[in-house]
């Protein structure tokens, strides 16, 4: 194989601290404080023996370090990872199904019945030791299928996401000129979002293997986790996050120290709230646009300016309404969920979604699919699934629900959470005698919105 | 369903408001029913909404890595008595 066929599994000077490790698991009791490149070397090996024969792994760990380890560990097996949603056992379950030779490495989570797993947690402690690395580098064939990202969708179905090695190499490669400036080659880097997560997975995972950043070993959730974290580490400090995450920093009134860069992306940002996030960390947002198919894409300084500046390699043609979006790393075009205005110099506005699609909490879904799931609920006898104009910064599904004779809408409830994803379940459920429908059958947006206006008021 | 003491009905106020809970009124919830999982079916993100809440109309900032946030979150009673035991501290 010739170099040009493969890539290094990490890119980085091999002394420099990779990862901060602060979480009291017990397997990684002996190397607490910082991990370097050379030792993460040496755990992926280590790891790399244990693990089971196989395909497939279904990658759960939470602790973002370990979810390094075994995540390259997969790949130096030439096995694939895939990357749920979500951790549930039902998920776990579909996947093995879809994809045969699969087991679970996790590091302490409920695995699915029937299923064969590896919990890194329980490995022996000798595994994660202050050991350095004394091989060369592995490099892993372009072509290997590194790892299979799921499109958190509102269906029970998931959709897969194939990430070659050349597609995430090739696109942290991409990113890392936009993202992250010279000055911040050797950042810490904290972040809010799981590596499962191709936002999380490209922004800490791929970009601390193939730069100088330090990334920490834990995704806290609440502003006062996040402030501690951060005063823990030196500058220059970079955030990765998401609109709903960094709402509640800059509301929580608390004072943060200095984050150079913060990354946002999910869910479009308005320009106050961009303006509200500089000042509160007194650092520049960098607002990314991307999707799972492709990676990121395109970025914007909020709080400056409304255009995306595409980024290299990165090619959006339009026939009539519809956005489609190419890249040399990525093998198949890919159809775009928003409305797009082309501008010169490869930019872009976006002016909404196409109007089936939702997005919760940085997760996309299709009406129409969340409406065939109320329908099959039994004892339903009309029901419609919307999102409504609403005031809530994370915004809500509602469901208007006619029962049958003696049901309850409690049963809509219970369905919903069993073939959904919480994000989408609709909250309120509101019964009611009788939709707004025309004559014909027809049930308009306007109506529904009035009907709903009207039961609020 | 149990009793809600005087701070646990204007904690669960605070609940319905901040999560925009049309359907349950703060009456309704039961004090010692999860709040999340199969109760109020509550999920991460209402998690720091509640936080968030909390911090503005109690001074508490909720922090996970002090390991009795997790267990105050499990109902609305040890919500109510984590928030009042913070505000003493």
């Amino acid at each position: 194989m010739t170099a040009t066929e493969s890539h290094a599994l990490v890119c980085r000077q091999l002394e420099l601290p990779l990862c901060h490790i602060s979480r009291p698991l017990a397997a990684l009791s002996k190397i607490q404080g910082t991990v370097s490149t050379a030792e993460f070397l040496s755990h992926v090996e280590a790891v790399a023996q244990h693990l089971p024969e196989g395909d497939h792994a279904i990658n759960l760990c939470g602790n973002r370090y370990l979810f390094m380890v075994s995540m390259c560990a997969v790949i130096l097996r030439r096995q694939t990872n895939l990357l749920p949603p979500n951790k549930n056992p039902a998920t776990q379950a579909s996947l093995s199904e879809r994809y045969p030779n699969t087991y679970v490495v996790h590091d302490g989570t409920e695995v699915a019945e029937g299923l064969s797993a590896i919990n890194l947690d329980l490995l022996p402690t000798n595994t994660f030791q202050r050991k350095a690395f004394k091989s060369e580098v592995p490099r892993i064939p372009l072509d290997h299928l590194a790892a299979i990202s799921f499109t958190s969708g509102s269906t029970g179905q998931s959709k897969p996401n194939n990430k070659n090695w050349r597609c995430l190499t090739e696109g942290v490669r991409i990113n890392k000129q936009y993202m992250l400036s010279s000055a911040l080659d050797q950042g810490q880097v904290v972040t809010t979002v799981p590596g499962q997560h191709m936002w999380g997975l490209e922004t800490t995972i791929m970009q601390a293997m193939m730069s100088n950043i330090c990334i920490s070993d834990t995704s806290p959730l609440y502003p006062k986790d996040i402030q501690t974290l951060l005063l823990q580490l030196s500058s220059p400090r970079v955030l990765v996050s998401t609109p709903v995450h960094l709402r509640a920093m800059v509301m929580s009134g608390l004072s943060f120290p200095q984050v150079e860069r913060v990354l946002c992306a999910t869910a479009p940002l308005d320009v106050e709230s961009a303006q509200k996030v500089e000042a509160c960390f007194h650092g520049e947002l960098i607002e990314v646009y991307g999707c799972s198919e492709v990676g990121s894409m395109a970025y914007r300084r909020t709080a400056l300016e409304q255009d995306w500046h595409m980024f290299e390699g990165i090619n959006l043609t339009q026939e009539g309404e519809v956005t489609i979006a190419s890249a040399d790393h990525v093998p198949e075009l890919v159809e775009m969920q928003d409305l797009i205005t082309l501008c010169s110099d490869r930019c872009f506005q976006l002016n909404g979604r196409q109007s089936d699609m939702i997005e919760i909490a940085g997760k996309r879904g299709s009406l129409k699919e969340l409406n065939e799931i109320l329908q099959k609920v039994e004892g339903l006898e009309d029901g419609v699934v919307f999102l409504p104009e609403q005031k809530r910064k994370v915004p809500r599904l509602v469901a208007l629900v006619v029962m049958q004779e003696g049901e309850d809408k409690n049963i809509v409830a219970a369905h919903f959470r069993k073939h959904l994803d919480n994000a989408f379940v609709p909250r309120p459920i509101i019964q009611v005698k009788a939709l707004p429908r025309e004559e014909n059958g027809k049930l308009p947006q306007k109506n529904v919105a009035e009907f709903y206006a009207a039961i609020m008021e | 369903m149990a009793d809600q003491s005087p701070a646990e009905t204007k904690m669960a106020e605070l609940l319905v408001e901040a999560l925009n809970l049309e359907d349950v009124s703060a009456a309704e919830i039961d004090p010692e029913a999860p709040l999340f999982g199969d109760g109020l079916g509550l999920d991460s993100i209402d998690a720091l909404e509640i936080a968030l809440a909390i911090s503005q109309e109690y001074d508490v900032q909720m922090q996970a890595e002090e390991e009795h946030t997790r267990e105050a979150f499990s109902t609305l009673r040890s919500l109510s008595q984590f928030v009042e035991e913070s505000q003493k501290a």
